[in-house]
């Protein structure tokens, strides 16, 4: 047989997806014992990079899909002559699925690849050889401390930025559509969601988090073949990581809310 | 045509006639006298055992004349059918200890087979340099020194030790003896160059700042940069990047420092000024320096003993004011930068 069988794509799927695993284990391990701290500046310096590059943007697009949902949920419930109601559907949407599938669009687009881009450009000009000839694990240091500063920013900009989104649908509903009062609005809005929802949706946006900056570290410090090989593997990540996000975004509703709508739907 | 016609056969009478300083002492102190296969402290003879069963042995020119090499040998050489005609594996002394030695090293990747059975020695104290074609493993050569690639088979040993046996905790220990300064520099890009050149100060001892300063500033210095500091590596040209890898190299004081192609890229001035800087570095620093090079005339200026590679072999090994000299033919061809030779466009 000289061909390749149909079965060896898959097989080699299943195995890339081990080493990345395998990989990540081991920078989560770095994180977890601590090793990382050796590097603190270098994390702090990661995390502050994260902060000014991605924050807006974050922030940006949520606000921009809580106006979405706002208005597309005031309209619905108009139409079905339940205009008050138009609360339930900003705190689903927001919460639940358009913010966390948001952030991990944006996570993917923004801070993976460009994980991959920043190491994967270190990776060809020897800049990581160089840190390994120096005895210095390049493992910890360009790895372990974003994903450090990963750990140490992300919930904070999620929560941000599901307070964007969160006002954005106030202004739809409330202050331009106008068919329901402020309190008429967060009477509904908040009887349909709680703190463990809240939980969820973080558990949720951190689990997409994880995974896009550890496949975003794999690919860039795996990269080879020169630039044009690093611009692959930013590729292969980006394919990776929007199939990742809508993956763990399906589990995570299945879940958090598919035995339980955890609202008063009745049934 | 016999055996002893083969062209490495050649060298057989010289290198037995060979004695160092050493030997007429009685003391046998380093591997020049060891047989690179593992086979003692017999005298130094051509290892290339795989010609000697060649059906046919060309006929090679007499060592001391200048006549040319028949052109059958040197078509044999062209057309790849026997790659290793001319690797005499000759060793000559170098009257130092070694600081890095290879030993019948083999390393693939995938099906290309980079080195093949490779044994080399780097005398401590001098500037060495590895010359050969473009693609023949010089850089695979600098890796295995420093743990970043190791043999598929064979060994390498730094100071003594085995390289690929070390644990992770000792290989990064064993790395500090080391300054790499690769072929861009490899500055961090995140970094401006005091801080590059202050980086493995700041993470390898327990010095001040003000301690660091003063060793970063004085490096800096030597290499011409101390206008520069702030400046990020891209905002360097290529030669001032290299110089800036070069302080960073020398910052922690290594024992070894191995350059990857320091010329490449570099116009000729440049390219001399470097060496000069090497040289002048060496001198006062001392330690076994290891330059990558296929640049004739870089080996001219800074080399104290040169080693000749060639699909993934020692043509030759020697000190450059004999390696110069060297009646074999692939030597003479490359170290003079000639057309004509064993040495074709494959």
């Amino acid at each position: 047989m000289t061909g390749r069988t149909w079965l060896e794509v898959p097989k080699e799927w299943i195995a890339s997806f081990g080493e990345i695993v395998k990989f990540g284990v081991r920078v989560i391990g770095e994180v977890l014992t601590g090793r990382v701290f050796g590097f603190f500046g270098e994390g702090l310096r990661q995390a502050g990079i994260l902060i000014l590059g991605s924050a807006l943007v974050i922030f940006g697009l949520a606000f921009i899909l809580g106006l979405t949902c706002g208005l597309e949920g005031a309209y619905f419930s108009r139409s079905v002559g339940a205009p008050a109601q138009a609360g339930i559907f900003s705190a689903w949407c927001d919460l639940r699925e358009v913010i966390p599938y948001a952030w991990g669009y944006m996570l993917s687009a923004k801070v993976g690849t460009g994980i991959v881009a920043e190491i994967g450009a270190a990776r060809i000009t020897d800049e990581v050889d160089a840190l390994e000839v120096m005895g210095i694990s390049s493992m910890t240091f360009l790895c372990a401390t974003r994903l450090f500063a990963a750990i140490v920013v992300f919930p904070f900009l999620y929560i941000i930025a599901i307070g964007f989104g969160f006002f954005a649908s106030y202004l739809a509903v409330v202050e331009q559509i106008g068919e329901v009062s402020s309190g008429g609005f967060f009477l509904i809005f908040w009887m349909f969601q709680n703190p463990p929802d809240f939980l969820y949706s973080i558990i949720k946006a951190m689990a997409m988090a994880l995974a896009i900056v550890v496949v975003g570290l794999y690919y860039g410090y795996t990269a080879s073949g020169g630039p044009v090989g690093v611009g692959t593997a930013t590729a292969k990540s980006m394919v990776l990581n929007t199939v990742l996000v809508h993956l763990i975004g399906m589990l995570g509703t299945q879940i958090f809310w598919g035995q339980d709508p955890r609202a008063p739907v009745g049934g | 045509m016999t055996e002893s016609n083969r062209p490495h056969d050649q060298f057989a009478e010289p290198m037995e006639t060979h004695v160092a300083p050493e030997e007429q002492t009685g003391r046998l102190p380093s591997s020049e006298q060891r047989d690179p296969r593992g086979s003692g402290d017999a005298p130094v003879v051509p290892t290339h055992e795989d010609d000697l069963t060649a059906p046919e042995a060309p006929q090679a020119p007499d060592r001391d004349s200048n006549e040319e090499v028949p052109q059958n040998i040197v078509d044999q050489t062209r057309k790849g059918e026997d790659p290793y005609l001319w690797h005499t594996g000759l060793k000559r002394p170098h009257g130092s200890t070694e600081a890095v030695e290879f030993i019948d090293v083999y390393k693939s990747f995938g099906r290309n087979t980079i080195l093949n059975g490779l044994n080399l020695g780097i005398p401590d104290n001098q500037i060495s340099m590895i010359l050969g074609p473009s693609g023949t493993g010089k850089s695979v050569c600098i890796k295995h020194m420093v743990g970043l690639l190791y043999p598929d088979s064979g060994d390498v040993l730094v100071h003594g030790q085995s390289v690929p046996n070390m644990e992770d905790d000792q290989l990064f220990e064993m790395r500090k003896k080391f300054g790499v300064l690769f072929q861009d520099g490899a500055l961090f890009g995140s970094m401006n160059l005091w801080d590059n050149v202050a980086f493995p100060l700041r993470q390898h001892t327990d010095k001040s700042e003000e301690e660091i300063a003063a060793i970063v500033n004085s490096r800096i210095g030597e290499v011409g940069l101390a206008g520069a500091t702030d400046k990020f590596p891209n905002e360097l040209s290529g030669g001032m990047r290299k110089r800036a890898g070069f302080a960073r190299a020398l910052v922690l004081d290594p024992g070894i420092v191995l350059f990857d192609e320091p010329d490449s890229g570099l116009d000729p001035v440049r390219t001399a000024l470097l060496c000069e800087l090497i040289k002048e570095i060496h001198d006062e620093n001392g330690g076994a320096y290891v330059v990558i090079t296929h640049d004739i005339m870089s080996a001219r200026r800074v080399a104290d003993y040169i080693s000749v590679l060639w699909k993934g072999r020692i043509v030759e090994q020697g000190p450059a004011s004999e390696l110069f000299d060297s009646p074999n033919q692939f030597v003479r061809q490359f170290l003079s930068g000639e057309a004509a030779g064993p040495l074709g466009m494959e």
